[in-house]
């Protein structure tokens, strides 16, 4: 087992000397995280403006289940996904079982009620008179969404942002369906998960240096926007 | 007596139980102005945005001129034709040009357009400022300087100098002045007549759920008698 100093140095060794099987690891997390996220957020968008805009029965309802699967842990919706894809389960026949496939749905399990909560929170904070004014200046149904979309677009990055974040960074969703096999479905949370239970911390601190770096970047991102549009003000 | 552009019959509308318009008849016509007189929670704003089609009635009929049809099947022509603008006008996040440039759907001209809108408001000297920090009597300038690039037939206008100082107050009654000159049928709904002079070519009063013409106007724009 390695001491701390010296998994650190080799982390930044397999960083800066740009160990293909590292950087391979992050190329698939962020082939697979960016696809749930792309396949996601429309749907999560719709969901989210017909939640606050229009009335319907059920929908209390539904604000609070997707409020309530927001703390689902990753393993659980794992294992109800592999129980579908299995050989034996109602979607066996697809055969997507330890493919990035299943990845991706499995990703799109988590990330779907966190952009639609938060997404949800956004629009319905937004002033109706928004949408009106926007109607009554002429703007068409699409026009109008996509110009409340603009209004809180920091709050929809936020949800953004909360949803990756929340999926790149998961196990137990990724390690059930994709098997954490090298070169196809290793990520970078099972890489971590793999190499620490091995006792081999060094390609466990480059990944983690990654995920924190990707983290660091997107929050200072997200406040340099907020700040200037405050400055704008 | 000029003709009337739209002729709303018969709006009725309940919150629950509570029955606040009922029945109420009312009618614009081009180049005028009325205004609509009410206590606070009579249903003036309920009315306005009933006929900019902002919010639907339990019952109600529009007249072109043609005979009544279900105020359902007039949606989407009332909205092309009747702007609604707020007491406190909702401006988008971002600088005044862009604001106003949102009431024109493109076009090469889009900048020209734009750039007499600010001319006819007085806001040349705020074209880049962010929207949302002007004072309340430039923010209703600005939101009537969108409505008549936008050129609909009719504007409703909710309190619209609710708030103001004097001169905050006069500058937005100019530009009243000027639309109801240009051609354009306005309803101005206040809880206080005395802000608005001699603006108004007609005075209507909204009580308990029906629209009444008060003696004292012409009648130009009138109640219809029911």
């Amino acid at each position: 087992m390695q001491s701390l100093g010296e998994a650190i140095a080799n982390a930044l060794g397999l960083l800066l000397g740009g160990d293909p099987e590292l950087w391979e690891i992050v190329a698939i997390s962020f082939r697979v995280s960016v696809t749930a996220m792309l396949v996601a957020t429309p749907f999560a968008l719709l969901v989210a403006f017909a939640l606050a805009h229009f009335t319907f029965p059920g929908r209390k309802l539904l604000v609070t289940l997707f409020s309530s699967l927001l703390s689902v842990p990753a393993v659980v919706v794992g294992l109800t996904f592999y129980l579908l894809l299995s050989r034996q389960g109602p979607l066996g026949d697809w055969k997507l079982l330890f493919t990035q496939s299943a990845m991706v749905i499995g990703q799109i399990a988590l990330a779907f009620p966190i952009l639609v909560a938060m997404s949800h929170s956004a629009f319905h904070a937004l002033d109706r008179r928004a949408w009106e004014t926007a109607r009554t200046l002429g703007a068409g149904p699409l026009r109008a969404t996509l110009t409340l979309m603009r209004e809180i677009r920091f709050g929809l990055f936020a949800a953004l942002f909360a949803a990756f974040g929340r999926i790149i960074a998961e196990v137990g969703a990724s390690m059930m369906l994709g098997g954490n096999i090298l070169h196809y479905t290793r990520n970078i949370p099972t890489a971590i998960a793999l190499e620490t239970s091995k006792g081999e911390f060094a390609q466990g601190i480059a990944l983690g240096i990654v995920l924190l770096s990707l983290t660091f970047s997107v929050t200072a991102l997200l406040q340099h926007l907020q700040q200037r549009r405050m400055i704008g003000r | 007596m000029s003709q009337a552009l739209f002729r709303f019959i018969d709006v009725r509308k309940s919150f629950g139980r509570r029955p606040l318009l009922r029945g109420a008849d009312i009618e614009l016509v081009a180049g005028r102005c009325a205004l609509l007189v009410g206590r606070n929670g009579s249903g003036k704003s309920t009315l306005l945005r009933i006929m900019a089609s902002l919010e639907p009635p339990d019952r109600a009929s529009v007249d072109f001129g043609g005979g009544p049809l279900p105020w359902r099947r007039c949606r989407g022509y009332l909205q092309r034709h009747i702007l609604y603008l707020h007491q406190q006008p909702y401006l988008f996040d971002g600088d005044v040009r862009y604001n106003l440039g949102y009431a024109l759907k493109g076009g090469r001209d889009k900048r020209a357009l734009v750039d007499a809108a600010l001319r006819w408001g007085g806001l040349e000297a705020l074209a880049g400022a962010p929207a949302r920090s002007l004072s309340g009597g430039e923010r209703q300038r600005l939101a009537l300087a969108r409505a008549w690039l936008r050129r609909p037939a009719v504007m409703l206008l909710d309190e619209p100098t609710a708030n103001m100082d004097g001169e905050a107050r006069h500058a937005t009654l100019e530009l009243l002045r000027a639309l109801r000159e240009e051609g354009y049928a306005l309803l101005i709904a206040s809880h206080d007549q005395h802000h608005f002079g001699d603006l108004f070519d007609a005075r209507m009063a909204l009580r308990e759920g029906r629209v009444a013409q008060c003696a004292d106007e012409p009648p130009a724009i009138a109640a219809v008698g029911r």
